[in-house]
Formats: C-alpha cells, structure tokens, sequence
C-alpha cells in the first residue's frame, strides 16, 4: 500500500514524548525514499507512453493519465512525511539548545543522524555568534528572578577553581553547598549537576 | 528606574508612581507582554532597547560602587533586584524573539514586512538559520527525491505556490486591553455574515478576540496583549 511506510515513519515522530527524541530511523527513511524513486519511475513511464500516443498531456484523461496522477500524489505525500519526519526532528534539536546548551550528552547524541549533529553545531554556531554580538547571553534566566543570588547544593563533582561571573573561583565538591548568583547556578543547573535548596 | 543617592530610596511615593509609568523599563515590560503574547513578530524597539542597555549598563556601574562603598546590604540587594529584574526582562524580551524567529524562519525571511521588524543583528541570525535548515532539508531528504520535487518551499514543479512554508497561525486568539475607546474593529472570523459588523472596545476592559482582527492595532501602540 502506497504511503503505509511514510506514514509509520510519522507515526514514530508523534509517539514520542514531546522535546525527545527517538533514534533515527534510517532504514524506514531509506525505504520511504526507495518508494519515491519508484513511484518516479512509474510516472515518467506513463507520460511517455501517453507522449507516444499522441495525446496531450496536459488535457487527456485516460487510464495512463489517472496512473501517473495517483504517482504523483504518493510521491508529494511521501515527501510531505518525510519533510516532516526532518523537519520537526531539526525543531527540537533547536529547542536542545535552550534547555541542555552546546554540548550534548551521549545518550541524545546516540539518536541523531550525523547530519543532525552537524546541524546542531551550525545551529549552536548561528545563536552564539548572534548572542556574542548583543554580548547578552541568552541562555540564562530562564525563569523571572525572585532572589538574585540561591542557595544550591552540588550533587555531582564539578571541580574546583571554577570561575564565577564576580571573577571569584569556587570549589564545587559533592555534597557541598554554596550561595550563589541565579545565573550562575543556572547552567549546572539545567545540566543536573545542581539542585537548588529552597525552604 | 527611580534614582537613588547614598543615604537609599527617598523618593515620596506618588512621584515614584508616575515616574514608574513612564520609564523606560515600564515600555520595555509592554513590549515583552506583546512580544509573548503575540503568535505574529512584532516590530523590533530599536530606541527603547538602545536606552534600556545604556541604563543596564550604568545600574551595574552603580551597583558597584555602592558595595564598594559599603552601602547597607539591604538597599544594595534591592537595587541589585532590580537591576536583574531589568536584564530578564531584556534576555526574555530579545529570547523570545529569536524563539519565533528559529520557529517560522522561511517565513520571515521572504516575507518583506516581517523581514523589516528584525534588528539587524536579527537579520543575520535570520540568514543563517535560513541557510542551515535548507542546507540540512536538502542533505537529508531533498537531494534524495526526484528532480521536480526538490524544492524545500514548493511541494512539487507543479505546485503554484510556496505550499511547505510554515507559518504563525493569526487566528489564534488573544487577550488584550485598549487605552482608549476605539471603533470600527472589524472581526475576522466567525459567519460571514458577523464580519461586516463593526466591533467597539472600551478602554481598560479585557477582550478575548482574534488576533488577526487587532494585528495592526497592536502594532501601532493603541491596544495591549496580556
């Protein structure tokens, strides 16, 4: 059946939960484009059988006519999913950006395609030459500030001799606690790496 | 923002009132409130952004000298509030515009007046993000399709328009509040018959409408999005 596989392919994309994603599914998209390649062929096939006939291409409506435009109707569908399959996979590889920052951790980077990747490093390119010219990191405050500076306490060793943004350095063993700025705290934060006390 | 001298805040109150609505950080919480309220871009605030900077940038100056200075912790910590009040404002304002931007980039893009409400250093974000997700829509699927269907904006040779672009929905609706009674609103949606039917708002009352019915009032300062 034509499209089954293109829409299954869709399928996996809305089943997952919203900002994940699951692997890429390259041998489901390969197929997809197998069909397509195929259905192209089948097309040009008709046309030029109709172009043999004599008959207007344009204008007639016969079997060969209806053929090639149930062809070309699978095809742009199958194109419309798989569009879609890239598309909205590349949009939450943006949204990445904002709630985990440059680097990605493993366990995502193992999903993406190497394509993907190399997208989401133009991407984090793009943003950061765009927030390095407003010299305003947009990355940070999140959240509207209640209190500028937070009690946190380290949950995973992050080292010592981090700088902080007062130009002091802080050493950040596990299990340790410390009052910090809100944007400060705000990276490690969003990385696991932190939680904030509050109470 | 209200001026303060070493001694702390002695500002009488109704004069901090006024001088509130009308400041600087006052315009730039409305344009965040339309900014996020809005499914559409809005005009980028060249001027305002330009001062609220300039102010930022002198607050932090300020705020240094005081703690040098030794000033009591408590009006240095609400100085120092307010101050980070300002920059959220500003990163949110200046975040969510780049959100929609990565959202609807195509869009923006060929779009003449959408184009035109984007800061400079937008527009070159604006480029680069076109460039990267059309490189990265060809690589992955287009170049793999047939020859006639590798447009990223057409769906096919065939098709007359540019029928794969994303686009801001306008219809979503949205809730505002007018400063001033104002006539001759025309609704959008609803039977054909309701549309030429000219709707009135009345100021300071909440309306809950169609966005796409107000577009051009909001952007001309005479409504407000919450």
């Amino acid at each position: 059946m034509y499209g089954r596989k293109a829409c299954q392919l869709v399928k996996e994309l809305a089943s997952g939960e919203k900002g994940q994603l699951t692997p890429f599914n390259s041998d489901l998209f390969e197929q997809v484009v197998a069909e397509c390649t195929q259905h192209h062929l089948e097309l040009q096939a008709l046309i030029r059988k109709m172009q043999e006939e004599g008959l207007d291409v344009q204008t007639t409506r016969n079997a060969e006519h209806h053929g090639a435009l149930i062809r070309h109707l699978s095809l742009v569908r199958n194109k419309r999913c798989l569009m879609a399959y890239v598309y909205n996979r590349a949009e939450t590889i943006q949204s990445f950006l904002w709630k985990i920052g440059h680097v990605l951790p493993q366990e995502i980077e193992e999903k993406l395609c190497h394509l993907e990747v190399e997208y989401f490093k133009k991407h984090s390119a793009a943003l950061k030459s765009y927030m390095s010219k407003m010299q305003l990191d947009l990355t940070v405050d999140m959240v509207p500030p209640k209190d500028p500076y937070i009690q946190v306490r380290v949950l995973d060793d992050i080292g010592d001799g981090i700088v902080l943004s007062d130009d002091k350095t802080a050493n950040f063993a596990r299990h340790s606690m410390h009052f910090l700025k809100r944007t400060d705290a705000e990276q490690f934060i969003s990385r696991g790496l932190m939680e904030e006390l509050t109470g | 923002m209200a001026s303060s001298d070493a001694e702390g805040l002695s500002i009488p109150i109704d004069d901090y009132e006024t001088l509130l609505s009308t400041t600087d950080v006052e315009l730039l919480k409305r344009a965040w409130r339309n900014e996020k309220a809005a499914p559409d871009i809005l005009r980028f605030e060249t001027d305002l952004i330009g001062r609220i900077r300039e102010q930022i940038q002198l607050m932090e100056e300020t705020a240094e000298e005081k703690s040098a200075a030794g000033v009591d912790p408590l009006s240095l910590s609400l100085y120092q509030m307010d101050l980070d009040r300002a920059q959220f404002l500003l990163r949110s304002y200046l975040r969510i515009r780049i959100q929609k931007i990565e959202k609807f980039v195509f869009h923006i893009a060929k779009t003449e007046e959408l184009w035109n409400k984007l800061s400079r250093e937008e527009k070159n974000f604006a480029r680069r993000c076109t460039e990267d997700l059309k490189q990265h829509l060809e690589d992955s699927v287009l170049s793999k399709l047939p020859e006639n269907y590798q447009s990223f904006q057409k769906q096919s040779v065939i098709s007359e328009e540019d029928d794969m672009i994303p686009e801001a929905q306008l219809d979503t609706f949205v809730v505002c509040r007018s400063k001033e009674y104002l006539t001759g609103i025309q609704l959008e949606d609803g039977p054909v018959d309701d549309r030429s039917m000219l709707f009135e708002m009345e100021p300071g009352v909440l309306y809950f409408i169609c966005y796409k019915s107000i577009k051009a009032l909001v952007e001309s300062g005479k409504i407000d999005l919450l």
